[in-house]
């Protein structure tokens, strides 16, 4: 049980990852070259962690999360830890930089706690605040892998849902309160059948799931399968917004969102911090459109920081705080 | 008019062999000359034109090894364009750089030529393909930092690559090959097709030898589909696999409007062995759609987005699939392995 108070209104998160700090990544280089056994990766991860905690109660965010620290990509490092899956071989990410993206090679299956321990740890540290249990969704994972095993694409994310479902019930046996899902790849490819079947896959994951259950989806064209995921068993929607200028708003009012909204104020693929201002002027139009009231409102970055410089990630965390300080007197 | 003839190609680019990848690594950090990186590119881009010659596809690509995306070569020869940050390449996991216009382009150096003097020789007794990016995907894919619009920025850039194509052409190409994956898109709009199939048609008699134009990673809006018809190309190809009821549907109502059909049923952006069995069963659904004395079998997409290893696979799958769909269907299979006598 947290002693933290969650503000009732525009409590302030992240989205999950953060600039890899230096203890990362050589555990990550460590364990790659077969130095170090997994429970001791996560060991030395933990510096990393501490120190983006720090970073966020600095900056003086509510709802916190570990960082992804121990995470080199979103999907690799679940199908590492994951049975079914077998070494990728390298594709082009962009320009000569080349990833191991993995392979389906057999019935995916749960071996262990994947990141719960990252998890505990930044809960340890994190000076009573929840922090967020953050996964990439099934949806996603099978997506952004080969499939030499399901060659159908609905069987291969329902059952990785399955696995992941039994990395959520770890969580929730180990008191996670916040559960986010990461499904980006989903507007990628705004189709009905694929938001349906992500709708499939989230009931596999949260049925009777006893915490915030939150989806995040980014940058693509949400606003042409809204109507299809808006019944999604989640609490919460974790949406980038500030990168798209806002463009969801008319839809969201259009059809009727009523769920709690994880609303992206600062836009991750530019260094320019946004002013308080600024942050505010987007909490205004969310407002002024009448779509949910702020006890529904949760402020966040668009997307994870990982690809910013440290400082300038902790600069836009600390102006979303102050916004969202203004906001709860203005609103 | 039943097709009687059948042939395959790949659509375009492959990735890089591993020799390669490394060899321009270490040319980037300043370790090797580009020479020597040079080396290994011309290596894989000879493996590459090998497993295609072996497939006995008809026409050829050198497989743009060298090129970290479709829009990258282009934007660096011309002057008034440089590519900038990355953004995702349609619904891959994969991100090109964005290419930025300040002014009206200009060319400063040939793109295509001097590839196809280097590798025209290599192919034969198979046909060089060049691929160039379609002007309305160029330009929708970019930023405009002048004052132009979409249109004057795909008519500008068709101008350029028209004059690439008819210098490729006199390099000795024998197939230019237009994409436009633009057009697949849910938002694209039948103004954009319009024009793309104005610039498109502009390009392909500027070639003045075969040509074709590529639409893929999804199907086109039936409005879209329409426009697009009115390509003067000789080849029309799409991507069918990716999305093969919509895909069926589409060509069963629309059929392709004269145009020699390219069926992308090699899965490019998958690795598993593709299914004769379903290839066959989808050509055989569209035949009576067909209204060309022939028909072509290609890949759904570049290769370049699967492992090295994978697209030499899904090249020998093109051309056995089409060695088998030839011999099922009753139809000549029209391909350089066979011996002219």
């Amino acid at each position: 049980m947290t002693a933290y108070e969650v503000p009732r209104k525009f409590p302030t998160t992240v989205v999950g990852s953060y600039p890899k700090m230096p203890q990362a990544s050589e555990a990550i280089r460590k364990r790659r070259a077969g130095e170090v056994d997994e429970a001791e990766f996560h060991r030395l991860v933990q510096p990393a962690i501490r120190e983006v905690v720090e970073d966020y109660l600095w900056a003086g965010i509510d709802i916190l999360s570990d960082g992804e620290q121990s995470r080199e990509d979103m999907v690799v490092y679940f199908a590492e830890r994951m049975s079914g899956y077998r070494v990728g071989e390298w594709v082009k990410i962009f320009d000569n930089v080349y990833f191991r993206r993995p392979i389906i090679a057999g019935k995916v299956g749960w071996l262990a706690p994947m990141t719960v321990d990252d998890w505990e740890y930044a809960v340890s540290v994190s000076g009573g605040r929840p922090v967020k249990a953050i996964l990439t969704g099934p949806y996603t994972m099978v997506e952004w892998s080969f499939d030499l095993h399901y060659r159908d694409k609905r069987e291969a994310v329902l059952d990785m849902a399955r696995v992941l479902r039994r990395e959520i019930e770890e969580y929730v046996s180990r008191g996670a309160q916040y559960i986010q899902v990461d499904e980006p790849a989903l507007s990628t490819r705004p189709w009905r059948e694929e938001a349906e079947l992500v709708g499939e896959a989230l009931e596999i994951l949260f049925k009777g799931v006893q915490a915030k259950r939150i989806v995040h989806i980014c940058f693509g064209r949400l606003e042409r399968i809204l109507p299809y995921i808006l019944d999604y068993p989640v609490d919460q929607f974790d949406l980038e917004m500030k990168n798209s200028d806002f463009r969801l708003l008319p839809y969201l009012k259009e059809y009727g969102f009523n769920k709690e909204l994880g609303f992206g104020v600062v836009d991750v693929h530019t260094l320019q911090v946004e002013s308080v201002e600024e942050i505010l002027d987007g909490i205004e139009r969310l407002m002024k459109a009448d779509i949910v009231g702020p006890e529904k409102v949760y402020l966040d970055p668009d997307c994870g920081l990982k690809r910013l410089p440290r400082d300038i990630a902790k600069a836009k965390l600390r102006n979303i705080v102050e916004a969202a300080r203004i906001a709860r007197e203005r609103w | 008019m039943k097709p009687s003839r059948i042939w395959s190609m790949v659509l375009g680019g492959y990735p890089r062999s591993r020799r390669a990848r490394h060899a321009l690594r270490d040319y980037e950090r300043g370790a090797i000359a580009y020479g020597e990186a040079e080396e290994r590119v011309i290596e894989a881009s000879l493996i590459v034109i090998g497993a295609q010659l072996a497939s006995g596809n008809l026409y050829i690509v050198d497989g743009m090894v060298d090129w970290h995306d479709p829009f990258r070569p282009f934007v660096e020869a011309w002057r008034n364009a440089y590519p900038d940050g990355l953004l995702r390449y349609f619904d891959n996991n994969f991100f090109y750089r964005i290419p930025v216009f300040t002014d009206d382009p200009e060319p400063s150096k040939l793109v295509l030529a001097p590839r196809v003097l280097r590798f025209r020789e290599l192919v034969e007794p198979a046909q060089l393909k060049v691929v160039v990016p379609g002007p309305v995907t160029f330009a929708l894919m970019s930023r405009r930092e002048a004052d132009m619009s979409v249109e004057e920025l795909a008519e500008s850039i068709a101008r350029i690559l028209s004059m690439e194509v008819r210098e490729a052409v006199k390099a000795g190409a024998s197939l230019v090959q237009i994409d436009e994956p633009m057009l697949t898109d849910p938002e694209a709009s039948r103004d954009q097709a319009v024009l793309a199939a104005e610039l498109v048609s502009r390009i392909a008699s500027e070639a003045g030898v075969r040509s074709a134009l590529a639409l893929y990673f999804d199907v086109p809006k039936p409005e879209v589909y329409e426009a697009l018809l009115d390509s003067k190309v000789d080849i029309l190809i799409l991507d069918v696999a990716d999305a093969p009821t919509r895909a069926l549907e589409l060509l069963r109502s629309k059929g392709f409007g004269g145009h020699t059909p390219g069926l992308g049923l090699i899965n490019a952006r998958q690795i598993y062995d593709d299914r004769y069995s379903l290839v066959v069963s989808t050509i055989k659904e569209l035949i009576e759609s067909i209204d060309s004395e022939e028909l072509a079998v290609t890949t759904t997409t570049w290769l370049d987005l699967i492992p090295f290893r994978y697209s030499i696979r899904k090249t020998y799958l093109l051309g056995l699939y089409t060695e088998r769909l030839a011999a099922e269907l009753g139809l000549e299979h029209v391909t350089p392995l066979h011996p002219r006598d």
